[in-house]
């Protein structure tokens, strides 16, 4: 009896724990600590959520995946990049799905695919999707899919998250976001990756007039000989006016600021070629046309058809379309804003009563707005609302130079919707650039939350020049996102660290963020850069080919910055205009090239030699290992490479054909015609015979 | 040829059909010659190969030059007239002698004539040898200095390299005015700063002229005045004819008819108007002036007073270059008129150097690293890569793990180095092709770089080994053929190599089975142990796995291993190093440690006790951190080196050298040797010499007293004295700071 008790006893007690963490389970889909805890399946916890699972929420589900954090990708809707499902409405993607680059390189191809995100599995790219330089963009979800599948993210679908508000854990401040069936997820971290989805829109009188780009129709044909008004200049007017070109009878686009080309600009939200054909209609006089002016000023307004015949009746008459309503352009100053009564419209109350030529006098059978997108606010909390951008009107959240929001601590925005640090600037905005920064932020996590600094390579000095080259050469990601992203080279006296893809305008705060401590031997930034003064972009001397004249480069070339010590933030606010970093105490620009290929012996490598030569004080002339041999002999401190090199039994010997070569070109001492004849053959004669040798006694097996 | 009798006996025609004044000897003209008295430069050869030919065309231009100086130069053909001494012996081919009849008064190593300037600055030095004296010091010049005073002027030549053609212009103006003036000729810069130098480190030859025989008390010193132009013949004679020239020509004539000795040399001349009220003041003006402008400008004091002197009274100075007419001007002080020539007239050279200035940019888009441009000159060369399997991410994994050894080469094409070392790399291919179980491949890492980045890839050249089931290893050595041709072969023998008899062990260390790698190195490292229980066996198998490739080390793990420790002071565990058969067994006691320990004593036993440096072991003997005592000796090995060799190895046995690295350096074997004797002494002596080397403590080059026997007594002796501070350092030593490379990087912004 006394025994049975106690196991009775403990049998109770085990099956309370098993029915303890069996709902526990059930609640939270994979989740970490204590979601067991609360009883009710409504609260899961996790280090990490990542909101929405378009292409920057997967990019940073696989970085959280593979260095095995606790994290979670909420999704509303039932699979990922549903944006996409909707957008481009004409259905082409104007990124660059470049193929074949001639290249065998991984890396360096990455600068020519503009979709595919980053991974360690070299197949998982977008060419898989889609062999199409511009894919539709029914194969950019397809592609996100198989991400998600092959690396097997956590993706939670179907969890619209209506609320989010800030939380105190543990002192930390984090964020418990709440879904439409009231489950609410804790989160030490919040990645806020939703994008831009909400049509942004100019509030004028009339603006229920016009039509989203989200909801037009994309059959050309319900545009027959209509007249089009598109609001807007950006790539979502000219692709809208491109499939109706052929249809339309006349298209305008109204904006306030001119079409800026991409090509011209480099900017690649700027108009693209792919999208520019109306550019030739209207120069060519077709009809179609592009004119400038501010949104807030205009009203859209129906035409009494009444009121319009009683004047000019049979004018009209010629252009309206079977009875349908006609709408105008006029300017708000015109209208008679008694109780906003727009019906009453008479013809003095349009611009062309005024002057007869204006430009859109006449009337219009649609107006279209395609203004883009904006961030949606509506879901945070007061507590947990990050600040407006100042720039991109408003439309983005203000984010810190490491992507944090601003006001909303361990809350970091990702993706499109933190496209207002390098707003008009850089790639930020789009897959191919800010696949990049989502690393970048990954790093600065796993240095902030897991005390796991920030990668670096230690390199010897003597081979610092051979990186530099190699990354100006490959790396893709200070190419795609240029003058935002860069590599930082921590000098260290004999050797450095080498650490990349760091967000340049957080330097000030790079110790911290990434782990890694400065030292008084000061660093060196490798950045992208197209030049500061705009030429023609098509018109003579726009390339510079002259390496004396680097500094003049228009197109992309890498550029490097030393300091002797960090700057602060004082001098990143008081930086020059349009540069990326502060004026440094030496800046070297490597001169632009026509092929991208920044290793050639004249114009690429001796000058960069010369400048880290200036920067670091230091002989970094290679030498063979005789020239090693002399001056290890005959002075106190040998050049570095032959501290470096041969030194360490690495001497680079040559051979007596290129030593020649040196000793012609008068760079090695020559022994007063000392050269035995028959270096060469000696050599030669030596190997002939060792090699005679092993093969006569090849039985080395023993 | 022309031959001395037909010389002799056909007149002009032949002498004009044969150019050359080069004689060749036979036997019996050689005999006529040694009784003649007669100074001659012979040459003994017997076959010609084209180091050879080329000299021999530089000996026949010197018989020109020489001629001029009554000596001869001959050749002799030994393969036709076997001169006893001369013809035979190692020396043959490599030597010509300087003979005064029948005596030798110096031979030559045909490296050092190695032209006509060198053959002529060297036959007269030698010839001179009593009237020109040599100096190292300031001391030295200022001995020579007082015995000349009051008697003779002196003549001091600064020559940093012996035998090019500013060598040859002071020894030929020597022979010509040897008579008249002391002549002088030094190497160092210690005299150089000595005579007011301000930047001793530039290489250019130069020269004085010390007035000493003008000297009225000889407590004074010498007055010198430099040689501002370039050395050669022709600006030595002008300078010493100018020096001949009285300080200052008085004339009645006006400047347009003074003729001086200025104006035939190509000289300024420098009038002033002398007023017969002030002429003491005009004289001593005069004086003033000559003196601060000797040997640059003739300075004449015309008497005013005199009805040929036609100037205008406006003027009291006038000058006139050479070529041009009388310029006349108005003197106002004695230093404008310096002023005048120093920084306007005499500055011809000055719109060249802004030329220059201009064409700098040009001048940066050369190469200036040996090895980037000695491989840019290859840049239409195309690359044979046949031998060399080149590899991709599809082929690496599987071409690694198919051959017992795959050698793996990771590159950039635009890599200098990579691209200089790529070639020593195909050579080691193309020697190794064929045979079996070694491959020989290359990753391009601008394409494949994944590759390079998954097998941790951080340096470029980097060469690893792959075998199947193991780590890849790490290529250690010199990046050099044959570094790398031996680490692949020794790699292919086991390491260790496991011993299982004493018998076995002796065929180790001299027999079969140490004649089977004999050609890879001499060196045998073994590892005695008396069980292969001993907890040192697997610290020392794994070590050995570490240096294969290095070196090749035996494992004798047995109850006989104790034999081979008897009677040592050593027991066992113990390591035992041998050079090769016949030279004594060295034996170390094995501590127990780790195997990366092990590794670094091995390494370290290894090492020769008294090696011969050569571009690749240098680096591990430096490691010692050691003043090294260093001997150069010659191409030829000659006795005097034997001997030399000898009388450092005595007390070394003894252990009293052992704060020093022994070491040598042949010049044959590593001609760069001599440039070290050159950096270090500022000229190539006599060899064998011996010289102290404290690199690491930035002290200075001791040079072993040439005239002082080199003995092992001497030598000990000798040391002493350097530690003691009673030994000169030599100049110029060791360079303390390298020079950046030109500071060429512009500053743009």
């Amino acid at each position: 009896m006394s025994v049975i008790q106690p196991l009775l006893r403990l049998l109770c007690v085990l099956s309370l724990v098993l029915g303890g963490s069996g709902s526990g389970s059930g609640s939270g889909s994979g989740s970490g600590s204590g979601s067991g805890l609360h009883g009710h399946n409504s609260s899961v916890s996790h280090e990490y959520c990542v909101l929405g699972a378009g292409p920057a929420g997967l990019q940073m589900g696989y970085f959280l995946s593979r260095s095995q954090r606790d994290y979670i990708i909420l999704e509303r809707n039932t699979g990922p990049g549903s944006f996409f499902q909707i957008y481009p409405r004409h259905r082409k993607l104007i990124s660059i799905n470049k193929i074949y680059t001639g290249r065998r390189n991984k890396e360096f191809n990455l600068r020519h695919d503009w979709n595919s995100l980053l991974s360690d599995r070299p197949d998982l790219l977008f060419q898989r999707i889609s062999q199409e330089l511009y894919p539709s963009a029914d194969d950019f979800p397809r592609y996100l899919s198989m991400f998600v599948k092959e690396l097997g993210l956590k993706v939670k679908y179907g969890a619209d998250i209506g609320r989010i508000k800030a939380s105190d854990s543990n002192g930390n401040q984090g964020y418990i976001l709440t879904d439409q069936n009231g489950v609410s997820y804790q989160c030490s971290v919040l990645l806020v990756s939703t994008g831009l989805w909400v049509p942004q829109q100019v509030d004028f009188l009339g603006s229920d007039l016009v039509e989203g780009y989200e909801s037009i129709p994309t059959d050309p044909e319900e545009f027959k000989d209509q007249a089009v008004l598109i609001l807007g200049k950006g790539n979502s007017a000219f692709e809208t006016a491109q499939s109706i070109l052929g249809r339309a009878s006349r298209i305008h686009l109204y904006s306030p600021s001119p079409v800026r080309l991409a090509w011209q600009t480099h900017y690649v939200g700027d108009l693209r070629a792919v999208n520019n054909e109306l550019l030739d209609t209207y120069q060519l006089k077709s009809l179609d046309g592009l004119v400038e002016g501010r949104l807030e000023d205009i009203a859209i307004v129906r035409r009494e058809k009444d009121g319009g015949r009683r004047r000019k009746a049979k004018k009209r008459s010629q252009t309206s379309k079977e009875g349908k309503e006609q709408l105008y352009l006029t300017l708000t100053e015109l209208l008679d804003l008694n109780g906003n009564n727009i019906s009453k419209v008479t013809g003095q109350n349009l611009p062309g009563f005024h002057t007869d030529n204006f430009s859109l006098r006449q009337p219009y059978d649609r107006v279209i707005r395609c203004l883009g997108f904006r961030f949606n606010f509506s879901i945070f909390d007061g507590s947990a609302q990050p600040a407006q951008s100042s720039g991109a009107r408003g439309r983005l959240p203000g984010v810190t130079a490491w992507y944090e929001g601003r006001g909303t601590p361990n809350m970091f925005v990702l993706g499109t919707a933190a496209h207002s640090r390098d707003y008009r600037m850089s790639a930020g905005g789009f897959v191919h650039g800010f696949r990049y920064t989502v690393r970048a932020v990954h790093k600065i996590l796993e240095q902030r939350y897991h005390n796991i600094a920030w990668p670096a390579t230690k390199l010897p000095i003597s081979q610092l020049q051979s990186w530099i080259l190699r990354r100006v050469n490959e790396a893709s990601g200070p190419y795609q996102m240029f003058g935002v992203l860069g590599d930082i080279i921590l000098l260290r006296g004999s050797y450095c660290e080498y650490l990349e893809e760091f967000p340049l305008q957080a330097l000030p705060q790079l110790s911290a963020l990434s782990g890694r401590p400065l030292t008084d031997h000061g660093l060196l930034v490798l950045v992208m850069q197209y030049g500061l003064n705009r030429t023609d972009t098509l018109g003579p001397g726009r390339a510079e080919s002259e390496w004396t004249k680097a500094w003049r480069s228009n197109f992309l070339h890498p550029v490097l910055y030393y300091y002797n010590s960090l700057p602060t933030e004082k001098d990143m606010r008081q930086r020059p205009v349009g540069w990326p970093l502060p004026r440094p105490e030496a800046v070297h620009h490597m001169v632009e090239d026509f092929l991208t290929e920044w290793d050639q012996p004249i114009s690429h490598s001796q000058p960069l030699r010369r400048f880290l030569e200036h920067c670091l004080q230091t002989d970094l002339r290679p030498f063979y290992a005789e020239s090693c041999f002399l001056l290890s002999l005959t002075s106190r401190t040998p050049p570095l490479f032959c501290r470096q090199g041969y030194l360490r039994k690495q001497g680079i010997v040559g051979n007596s054909h290129l030593r020649q070569h040196a000793r012609e070109a008068g760079l090695m001492a020559d022994h007063q015609g000392d050269v035995t004849p028959g270096d060469d053959t000696s050599v030669s004669e030596y190997l002939k015979h060792a090699g005679a040798a092993v093969v006569s006694t090849m039985n080395f097996d023993l | 040829m022309c031959i001395v009798y037909l010389a002799a006996f056909l007149f002009s025609l032949t002498s004009e059909q044969c150019s050359s004044k080069l004689i060749e000897d036979s036997s019996q003209s050689f005999m006529e010659r040694m009784h003649s008295g007669k100074t001659s430069f012979i040459y003994f050869g017997n076959h010609v190969n084209p180091t050879i030919k080329l000299f021999v065309e530089q000996l026949e231009m010197s018989a020109d030059a020489l001629q001029d100086y009554g000596i001869s130069v001959v050749k002799v053909n030994c393969s036709k007239d076997a001169i006893a001494n001369y013809c035979t012996g190692e020396k043959l081919m490599t030597r010509a002698y300087l003979f005064r009849g029948s005596e030798v008064l110096r031979s030559f190593d045909i490296d050092t004539v190695f032209d006509v300037n060198a053959i002529v600055s060297h036959v007269l030095f030698s010839v001179l040898f009593n009237e020109v004296r040599y100096v190292h010091t300031p001391a030295e010049l200022l001995r020579v200095e007082s015995t000349a005073k009051q008697n003779s002027d002196i003549v001091v030549g600064h020559i940093p390299v012996l035998g090019l053609p500013e060598h040859r212009a002071l020894m030929e103006a020597a022979f010509v005015y040897g008579t008249k003036y002391q002549f002088v000729q030094t190497t160092g810069t210690l005299v150089l700063k000595h005579m007011g130098v301000v930047d001793p480190s530039s290489s250019q030859a130069r020269l004085w002229f010390l007035h000493c025989k003008g000297v009225s008390r000889r407590s004074d010193p010498c007055p010198s005045t430099p040689m501002r132009k370039t050395l050669n013949t022709i600006n030595i004679h002008t300078f010493l004819q100018l020096m001949e020239a009285p300080l200052v020509t008085e004339s009645v004539l006006d400047p347009s008819e003074v003729d001086v000795v200025h104006m035939h040399l190509g000289v300024p001349v420098l009038y002033l108007f002398s007023q017969p009220q002030t002429q003491h003041l005009d004289r001593a003006t005069a004086q003033t002036l000559a003196l601060q402008l000797r040997g640059e400008v003739g300075v004449v004091l015309i008497h005013r007073d005199s009805p040929n002197v036609k100037t205008a009274l406006k003027y009291n100075a006038a000058y006139r270059l050479p070529q041009e007419d009388v310029t006349y001007f108005t003197l106002n002080s004695a230093e404008g008129v310096v002023k005048l020539f120093k920084e306007e007239l005499l500055q011809e050279h000055k719109l060249e150097d802004e030329e220059e200035d201009e064409e700098h940019w040009s001048d940066l888009d050369i190469l200036d690293d040996e090895v980037s441009e000695s491989v840019y000159r290859d840049r239409d060369l195309m690359l044979d890569l046949e031998s060399v399997i080149e590899l991709t991410s599809h082929t690496f994994q599987t071409t690694v793990t198919q051959n017992e050894i795959t050698v793996v080469l990771f590159y950039f094409k635009w890599d200098a180095v990579c691209m200089a070392f790529i070639q020593s790399y195909i050579e080691v291919a193309d020697a190794l092709e064929g045979m079996n179980g070694v491959k020989l491949a290359a990753v391009n890492c601008g394409e494949w770089t994944d590759i390079c980045s998954d097998q941790n890839v951080t340096s470029f050249p980097t060469v690893l080994i792959y075998r199947p089931m193991a780590d890849a290893q790490l290529y250690r050595g010199m990046l050099g053929t044959k570094s790398l041709h031996g680490f692949i072969l020794l790699s292919l023998v086991s390491s260790p190599y496991l011993l299982s008899s004493s018998a076995e062990v002796m065929s180790f260390l001299e027999g079969d089975l140490y004649s089977k790698h004999m050609y890879l190195t001499p060196v045998r490292v073994l590892g005695l142990f008396s069980s292969t229980h001993d907890m040192g066996v697997t610290p020392f198998e794994k070590a050995a796995r570490l240096l294969r490739g290095e070196t090749i080390l035996g494992l004798f793990a047995h109850k006989e291993a104790e034999q081979w420790v008897e009677g040592l002071s050593v027991n066992l565990p113990a390591l035992l190093v041998s050079r090769g058969p016949g030279v004594p067994h060295e034996v170390y006691s094995l501590p127990s440690s780790s195997p990366t320990d092990l590794v670094s004593l091995i390494k370290q036993v290894e090492l020769d006790r008294f090696p011969e440096l050569t571009v690749e072991n240098l680096p591990w003997y430096l490691e010692l951190g050691k003043p090294l005592l260093l001997l150069f000796i010659g191409k030829e090995d000659s006795t005097e080196s034997t001997k030399a060799l000898a009388e450092i190895k005595r007390p070394l046995s003894s252990g009293q050298l052992d704060s020093f690295l022994p070491c040598w350096i042949h010049l044959g074997r590593t001609p760069v040797g001599r440039s070290i004797l050159e950096k270090y002494l500022g000229f190539v002596p006599p060899l064998p010499v011996l010289v102290m080397s404290r690199l690491k403590t930035g002290e200075e080059v001791f040079l072993f007293p040439p005239e002082r026997p080199l003995m092992a007594k001497n030598i000990l002796q000798w040391i002493h004295d350097v530690e003691n501070g009673h030994e000169q350092p030599a100049v110029p030593g060791i360079s303390h700071r390298l020079p950046l490379p030109c500071q060429s990087w512009h500053k743009v912004f």
